[in-house]
């Protein structure tokens, strides 16, 4: 039986600095307010191809929840080394073995942020992802902000307005994607590369 | 022969003593130890006393707590001397930290209780009398604890359950464990006491399941060599390296390419059985031999192998003299060829292995019939009133002609292309084979020997007559014995010795058969004279004990508290004892 005084407690905790760290945890809507089944927001790092970005992550709870790690994997696609591109699992070791009962949604959040900054490719959860990341940074680098833009930003301009606006300003739509693609869907550097190209 | 003809029944074991042999099958394989056998039994009740030999001596070293002992053991296998080289070589606290041992003075421990605590795991503040402080310095609630052990024993860790504080390596107290969770499943508590007992097995590289099935619910534990076989009280004789059948001289990984192929074969086999013909003339199934298709049965039939029809005996390229079934051609195809030479490269040695076993068995059931004649012969009023060489005889047949079945595979490995292809020249391998299969057909003349004379309805003759197969048997007794060590030199020295690559390790040449693993001695002081503290020997199915026999010198045997299957026949009878089963060297 998961241990619902501690998880309400958490979520208090949790919620009352989100002001500090950026991380909130709510009921997953749709679940008659079940407090086994949540979602955590992260915001990406700053100085990483995830910044601006928020993250949602699908928590689910177990039974033995503390003394049996959450299930966590991210509801927002993400382009990382350690997270799979089609589900969204994430590969971290205190989701695993060394989960500790003494840890909480909260810094188990906290983790999943420092594993945003810091990927370990040796231990990859998407190969191919973790391949791109070794042997061409530039590209994952490209790639990670593109996803970060496309699917992690809800509050600023999306994608597809800025095709939009490109292909107003005259250039053709095929090449305007592919170009805002390989900058990570930043406005004005595409908008340099189509001029200079 | 000249050995053994002087000296007469002195020399022998009264008939009492063989007799024992034949009417109880738990010993009938004669071994006896020679300073007490280095394999042991452990069941069920005796798996305690073997954990806590161990355990003593780890927390005697060490000064250390059982749980502690435990945790170090588990940590290095069960393996007591590489725990001891690394606290030699690395010290107590790298020995410690790795194993997660945190040893604190007992003093540090609940000096103080608070009033109320506040738990990090449930977050809430509990009376500072439900708070379990571990020897790591973290303390949480009692709920909380028996919790995380609940979960942890269920998901099958309770060989090593850790803290619940974040990156604390140590490992909890099994006390502490046991008693948070028995107060509320007593069940599990019991559960986590097996397996902290079966972790002695399951974690230790020396002991391992008897692989019996269904099984018999022991455990073998073996001292210093694991590439041995043994005998399991229950009579499963076994590889203790990878726990099938026992298989010496053939190393492991041959035997296991054996079994695999003798599975995987079979068909192809039976396709050429299928694919023999029979003579037009006597009927008898004649193979192919060789591309020609003319074949010629051992009658001198001779006949097409295409249709079977008899021809006459000369052929040209064309036809067959006396026949015309116009489709005789010569077969050039030299991968056909290749494969057929393997094919029959494979059935000679797997005939020759089989023939060999078969006979074992058909020998297995001349237990019963030996102990008839044996007692036929015992009704005469003869002056041969020892028997013991009819039974000493049947069990070096038993053991010879099992050296002699093996010794087939492994020469179809030792001189085939699988395995050694790059070891040997051509040249080389040829003078071993020769030299090896010199042996090989001396130990199997003198075995087929040994075998007539054994079945022999001796009981039914003459004394002279008796006397002379006496003899024989004798005789022939020793020789192949010797003959068997001579074929491990060879195959230890010669053969595998001098290869660069193969780890091929062959369990030894036990004279007196695959050593039966004694019972373990409940006593778990070797040293203990005190026969006080030992519990009163286990006796498990079929193992006798045996309290009014004189035990040779006593105490010199497992410190006097011995609950031991043998006889001590050795050393009762003083000096001219002599086992039939030694080598011929030793009876002198
Ligand atoms: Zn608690
Ligand atoms: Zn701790
Ligand atoms: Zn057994
Ligand atoms: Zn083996
Ligand atoms: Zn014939
Ligand atoms: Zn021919
Ligand atoms: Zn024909």
């Amino acid at each position: 039986m998961v241990d619902f005084a501690r998880v309400q407690k958490e979520l208090h905790e949790c919620n009352k600095d989100i002001e500090v760290s950026g991380i909130s945890i709510k009921l997953k809507e749709d679940n008659n307010n079940s407090l086994t089944h949540l979602t955590g927001t992260i915001p990406g790092p700053l100085a990483t191809p995830y910044e601006g970005g928020n993250f949602n992550i699908d928590i689910v709870l177990p039974d033995g929840y503390p003394f049996e790690p959450p299930r966590m994997q991210f509801a927002t696609k993400v382009w990382h080394p350690n997270i799979s591109s089609q589900s969204g699992a994430i590969c971290l070791d205190i989701l695993k073995d060394q989960w500790s009962p003494a840890l909480t949604l909260k810094t188990a959040l906290l983790s999943v942020q420092a594993l945003l900054s810091a990927p370990e490719p040796d231990d990859p959860q998407d190969a191919v992802v973790a391949q791109q990341y070794l042997r061409d940074y530039q590209t994952f680098a490209a790639t990670a902000r593109y996803w970060t833009e496309t699917f992690a930003r809800s509050s600023t301009l999306g994608i597809e307005d800025k095709v939009k606006k490109l292909v107003e300003m005259g250039f053709p739509e095929a090449q305007v994607r592919s170009t805002l693609e390989s900058v990570g869907g930043d406005e004005n550097m595409a908008l340099e590369k189509l001029c200079s190209g | 022969m000249d050995d053994c003809t002087s000296g007469e029944e002195d020399y022998y074991y009264s008939d009492r003593d063989s007799l024992d042999g034949l009417e109880n099958d738990e010993s009938d394989v004669q071994w006896v130890p020679p300073k007490g056998p280095s394999s042991k039994v452990i069941t069920k009740e005796s798996l305690l006393a073997a954990q806590r030999e161990d355990l003593r001596r780890v927390m005697e070293l060490l000064s250390l707590r059982e749980f502690h002992a435990r945790t170090l053991l588990i940590h290095y296998r069960w393996d007591v001397e590489k725990l001891f080289a690394v606290l030699v070589e690395k010290g107590k606290p790298f020995l410690f930290d790795e194993a997660g041992v945190t040893v604190v003075e007992k003093d540090d421990l609940d000096s103080f209780i608070f009033a109320t605590v506040s738990c990090d795991i449930c977050m809430e503040d509990v009376p500072g009398t439900a708070v379990t402080k571990m020897e790591c310095g973290h303390n949480f609630c009692n709920d909380c604890w028996t919790e995380h052990f609940i979960v942890k024993i269920n998901e099958g860790q309770s060989k090593r359950i850790r803290c619940m504080a974040h990156k604390c390596n140590a490992i909890c107290d099994e006390a502490v464990i046991r008693n948070l969770v028995r107060k509320r499943h007593p069940d599990l508590a019991e559960k986590f006491d097996r397996f902290l007992l079966e972790s002695y097995i399951e974690d230790n590289k020396m002991v391992k399941w008897c692989p019996s099935t269904p099984h018999c619910g022991n455990a073998i534990r073996v001292e210093d060599d694991e590439f041995c076989e043994v005998e399991c009280s229950c009579g499963l004789q076994f590889c203790f390296s990878c726990l099938a059948d026992a298989h010496s001289p053939c190393s492991c990984l041959m035997w296991e390419l054996w079994t695999k192929k003798c599975r995987d074969e079979s068909e192809t086999v039976n396709w050429i059985t299928v694919h023999t013909k029979p003579c037009p003339k006597c009927h008898k199934p004649v193979e192919k031999n060789g591309g020609c298709n003319l074949v010629s049965c051992i009658c001198g039939q001779a006949f097409c192998w295409l249709c079977g029809g008899a021809t006459g005996r000369d052929h040209t390229w064309s036809r067959i003299n006396g026949h015309s079934c116009g489709r005789y051609k010569e077969d050039r195809e030299k991968n056909a060829e290749r494969a057929k030479r393997d094919l029959y490269r494979y059935m000679h040695y797997h005939n020759r292995y089989k023939a060999h076993t078969d006979s074992f068995k058909l020998e297995s059931n001349l237990k019963e019939t030996i102990r008839e004649k044996v007692s036929n012969l015992e009704k005469k009023d003869s002056r041969l009133r020892d028997f013991s060489w009819v039974t000493n005889g049947l069990y070096r047949l038993f053991r010879s002609r099992r050296v002699l079945s093996y010794s087939y595979p492994f020469a179809f490995y030792m001189f085939g292309d699988d395995l050694f292809k790059d070891e040997m020249t051509n040249a080389e391998r040829e003078i071993k084979q020769n030299l090896f299969e010199d042996q090989q057909q001396q130990l199997e003349a003198n075995v087929e020997k040994l075998s007539k004379f054994v079945e022999e309805p001796f009981d039914q003759f003459a004394e002279d007559k008796v006397m002379q197969i006496r003899m024989q048997v004798i005789n022939l007794s020793v020789i192949t014995d010797n003959l068997c060590k001579k074929m491990y030199d060879c195959i230890e020295n010669e053969l595998l010795g001098s290869l660069q690559f193969g780890i091929h390790n062959i369990a030894p040449y036990q004279s007196k058969g695959i050593e039966k693993a004694t019972e373990l001695s409940v006593c778990w002081n070797p040293k203990d004279e005190n026969t006080e503290k030992c519990p009163t020997p286990y006796s498990p199915n079929g193992i006798v004990t045996e309290p009014g026999r004189p035990s040779g010198s006593g105490s010199s045997y497992e410190g006097g508290c011995s609950s031991r299957n043998k006889r001590p026949r050795t050393g009762s009878l003083g000096s001219c004892t002599i086992d039939l089963n030694l080598p011929a060297d030793v009876i002198d």
